[in-house]
């Protein structure tokens, strides 16, 4: 365990607003660049970092959540079908997470996000949405304004079963790992279920609030969770969330592709380093 | 549509409320753990700020059930309930951990 000084609380405090404001422009949460650096940077155990990690995630996600309300960017719909399938597998990895070979996992975690930042940086320039507001949506698919174009986007979600069991799968690796699991359900979205980027980001977002509490709260009652610390990177992220969304809005959808790719690819190299130490 | 943003507009509030709290708490909490002598109240509140955070997403699914069960929507009402059922399995999991400490 770690020992709580006030410089520590600092330096929690600073990296949680860098890794806020990264997070919510991407819409994959904080989680991805803090565990990274309170294991490889602070040398923590990766359960206080997972725990640390995991409420900033529900803060993020919620404060994000509350301030797209209005925008219809945030598929509800889609989000709660997912959701059973996210909270299933965060329950599953919190409890398997105190018994389990961490370097396998690591491993896994760094060939999954090799696969999708290919994925993403091959489909840079495809678009899953039809112009204007003819299309017949489905039961699952919804339509938004665009504040690029000004105009109505529309898209219907594809592949539902693939979305669920990537869904299942990040919130295993969210509970496990400490991460919000937003970066393997938005880019499957993108890239396989029709969701455009930005409603995969903010539908993501607004899921991972529900997957990180049912992690976090496991860690909570095994005493792994440091109150000061999560206090410190909790306040953090949530400015740096603040100042990411606005940055979000106006970003392209080309450049917020480009930046989630070097983004999965550097956590993975992290990842694949950390497990063959 | 109408159901969906009236929806949307309650979470919105439920999670702005609970974001909210649990900032105060966990705000006013740390910044008395650097002023000594009020070291218990300083945990007390970072705990309670913890504890507000980690309930707004179950609170938010709770608002969206009640929602749906009033509008009738039973599909969405059973997905919600079941969401719900996980997170309170997450709760019972942590008290088992709990007890084994």
């Amino acid at each position: 365990m770690p020992v709580v000084t006030p410089i520590l609380v600092l330096i929690i405090l600073a990296a949680g607003t860098v890794a806020g404001g990264l997070g919510s422009t991407l819409g994959i949460g904080g989680g991805i660049f803090l565990v990274p650096f309170l294991t490889l940077g602070m040398g923590m155990p990766i359960g206080v970092a997972a725990a640390i990690s995991l409420t900033t995630v529900i803060g993020t996600s919620s404060t994000v959540s509350a301030g797209r309300t209005g925008s219809h960017l945030i598929n509800f719909r889609l989000g709660m079908v997912l959701e059973v399938a996210t909270a299933a597998g965060s329950l599953l990895g919190g409890i398997t997470a105190q018994h389990m070979n961490q370097h396998t996992l690591e491993r896994i975690f760094a060939a999954v996000t090799v696969a999708v930042g290919i994925s993403t940086v091959t489909r840079l320039n495809k678009r899953n949405i039809v112009r204007g507001d003819g299309l017949d949506c489905g039961r699952l698919g919804s339509r938004y304004l665009e504040e690029e174009s000004g105009g109505v986007v529309s898209y219907r979600v594809k592949r539902v079963p693939l979305a669920l069991f990537a869904s299942f799968v990040a919130g295993n690796v969210s509970s496990l790992l400490g991460i919000g699991g937003g970066v393997i359900k938005v880019p499957v979205l993108n890239a396989w279920c029709g969701v455009p980027l930005r409603a995969a980001a903010a539908t993501s977002a607004f899921m991972i609030g529900v997957t990180a509490a049912a992690g976090a709260i496991i860690y909570y009652g095994n005493g792994q969770l440091i109150p000061p610390l999560a206090a410190a990177a909790i306040l953090g992220v949530r400015a740096g969330s603040i100042a990411g969304m606005r940055i979000g809005s106006r970003a392209s959808a080309r450049s917020l592709k480009i930046l989630l790719a070097v983004v999965l690819f550097a956590v993975s190299g992290l990842m694949l380093y950390r497990s063959l130490q | 549509m109408s159901v969906d943003a009236d929806l949307e507009r309650r979470l919105g509030r439920v999670l702005t409320v609970g974001v909210r709290a649990s900032t105060v708490f966990l705000a006013v909490g740390l910044a008395l753990s650097f002023t000594s002598g009020a070291t218990s109240v300083a945990s007390w509140l970072m705990t309670t700020g913890l504890l507000i955070l980690m309930a707004t997403p179950v609170a938010r699914v709770a608002t969206s059930m009640a929602e749906y069960v009033r509008h009738r929507d039973w599909t969405f009402s059973i997905l919600t309930a079941i969401v719900l059922l996980e997170l309170c399995a997450g709760v019972v999991a942590a008290l088992v951990f709990h007890r084994r400490l």
